[in-house]
């Protein structure tokens, strides 16, 4: 049925009908309506999972990767400070192969202090071992939350679900909202390894020597690089169920494309709006969808990429010292490309500051009128 | 595509007005997108929230700067000339106020609506929570939703005072005053 909610809600909407045995989880904005979305339901009875109500980030991690290892499908939200005080357990979570799924709503790091969208959280646990989906609207995080649970137990590695502050979390949209049957169809009951077994006490994370550590990573490599088939699938198979799916990346129009501007999350939706109306004008511009960050799905980008002459990466987050992230990558996935390509990164809507169609545009013609790329990203500010 | 922008403080109701009249048009088969703009959540702060409707899924996934329908739940924080800067031509505004005042005068180019939801809601003892009434006279000021879808969506959304609610529903429909913009 169909349900006007908010993309929070979207999350717990799914989070249920996953039929999750565990949420651990301590609030924090602008994540909370998901916590509070789910305690409800437990208060009602209608959750069938309990909720573990936690004392900080770190424990709630520290529940989820338990509960995973033993046998139970679990499930914690969180947003940037929350999320990086959970970082140390983030490792321990990807080493112990544990498939745990989290929704985190991207939102600035202090200081300053703010509560507004910026991918520079979940992009600073790159390297943390988890599988990161990128959402564009609140169907999609819906529908990637339901993916994850099946992506992350098939490939025994967790899995986040990244949704933005504000343009997904308290954005209220109509969204369609499948019976628990079609869930159940498509995501069978939870069969992982339980790795505690109360009668035969044991250690999970032993110390290894180095030879075996490096054979645990080389593992944990292995499954990632498999990842990418396996995304692939399940998101193929979401289609088969439900009449929708997402892929690794999209590309929209680049048949014959002077520029493809590259895009993640909210700003892809609202640059389908611009495109449009910059292809009526005439202008040769495609629209290039990063949905899937880790795994990097470097082969496809390459391959779409490849007759496209410029490439302008838009996005919302930074490294400092350095560019926005999606463009560091989208540069390092290219450098073997047999022909080069000109990358020109710009960053917009930091800090939840707004990129409206007509942005976009100004990126768009400055893209496609521009003598020499710049190896420094260029600012798209609003004025205050 | 409307694009509605509700301007009003806390505790009056803003958000929630916003979120059921998104609600009503939903359950009348449209795709409503709904946000809102607060920092710190206090009573009597302004509070800002927006409200797109189309008959196809919106893709915009940012603010709302052209409003063509505004909404404002209290006459204090008009200004006219700002007004002027933001709203597209023939935009509609409906003002909750028990007077015509000078702010009214200086905005008759535009089509308003004055209605004293404030003594309305009063009288049907729901405090400063004006926002029921205030869809009431919405229906009758823009004429594209009917009264009973938007009482469906606030006999699903009010978590008390339901009765109340329905009957501020009708008394804001009955009771608003439209003038007619001069151009």
């Amino acid at each position: 049925m169909k349900k006007f909610i908010t993309g929070n809600h979207a999350v717990a909407e799914a989070v249920r009908l996953c039929r999750t045995q565990i949420v651990a989880a301590y609030p924090i904005t602008p994540q909370t309506p998901i916590y509070e979305k789910l305690s409800d339901w437990e208060a009602a009875g209608e959750l069938g999972g309990i909720m573990m109500r936690t004392e900080s980030e770190h424990s709630a991690m520290a529940a989820c990767l338990s509960a995973s290892l033993a046998g139970v499908r679990a499930f914690t939200a969180t947003s940037s400070q929350g999320l990086a005080l959970m970082h140390e357990m983030l490792h321990f979570a990807s080493g112990c192969r544990a498939p745990v799924v989290m929704a985190c709503v991207n939102r600035t790091l202090a200081a300053p202090w703010a509560f507004w969208s910026d991918q520079t959280d979940s992009l600073s646990q790159r390297d943390t071992g988890w599988i990161q989906i990128y959402c564009e609207d609140n169907q999609e995080v819906f529908d990637s939350v339901i993916q994850a649970f099946r992506i992350a137990e098939g490939v025994l590695l967790p899995c986040m679900v990244v949704l933005e502050a504000n343009y997904i979390s308290h954005f209220m949209e109509p969204i369609e909202v499948p019976e628990q049957e079609q869930t159940d169809r498509f995501l069978p009951p939870v069969k992982i390894p339980e790795r505690f077994d109360v009668d035969n006490p044991s250690f999970v994370a032993p110390v290894v020597s180095q030879v075996q550590f490096e054979a645990f990573r080389h593992l944990s490599y292995e499954a990632m690089s498999n990842a990418l088939d396996v995304i692939e699938e399940v998101d193929r198979d979401f289609g088969d169920h439900f009449g929708r799916n997402y892929g690794l990346v999209e590309a929209v129009g680049l048949d014959g494309a002077e520029l493809a501007l590259v895009t993640t999350a909210t700003i892809t939706s609202t640059a389908r709006v611009a495109l449009a109306g910059l292809r009526e004008k005439g202008h040769r511009v495609g629209l290039v969808k990063i949905r899937v960050f880790r795994p990097f799905p470097t082969r496809i980008l390459r391959e779409i990429l490849e007759p496209v002459p410029r490439v302008a990466v838009l996005e919302r987050n930074l490294s400092l010292g350095r560019e926005g992230i999606f463009c560091s990558e989208l540069k390092a996935a290219l450098v073997n490309s047999e022909k080069p390509h000109h990358v020109q990164g710009y960053l917009a809507g930091m800090g939840g500051t707004n990129v409206d169609p007509d942005l976009i545009e100004r990126v768009v013609i400055d893209a496609l009128s521009r003598e020499r790329v710049s190896d420094e990203p260029i600012w798209m500010m609003e004025k205050k | 595509m409307q694009e509605i922008k509700f301007h009003g403080r806390g505790g009056q109701g803003v958000v929630t007005a916003s979120q059921m009249l998104g609600l009503a048009y939903f359950k009348g088969g449209m795709y409503p997108q709904c946000y809102s703009l607060f920092g710190g959540e206090r009573r009597g702060a302004p509070v800002v929230s927006f409200l797109r409707v189309d008959q196809k899924k919106i893709l915009l996934k940012c603010e709302i700067k052209n409003p063509n329908q505004l909404i404002i739940f209290d006459a204090s924080l008009v200004d006219p000339d700002e007004i002027r800067k933001q709203v597209v031509p023939g935009t509609k505004i409906l003002i909750n106020t028990s007077k015509m005042s000078d702010v009214i005068e200086r905005l008759r180019d535009f089509t308003v609506g004055i209605i004293d939801a404030s003594c309305i809601a009063e009288n049907l003892r729901l405090g400063h929570v004006i926002n029921t009434t205030i869809l009431g006279a919405y229906c009758r000021l823009f004429e594209s939703l009917s009264v009973n879808k938007v009482i469906e969506a606030v006999m699903e959304m009010v978590p008390a005072k339901k009765s109340e609610n329905a009957k501020a529903v009708i008394e804001g429909n009955n009771r608003v005053t439209l003038i007619k913009g001069r151009r």
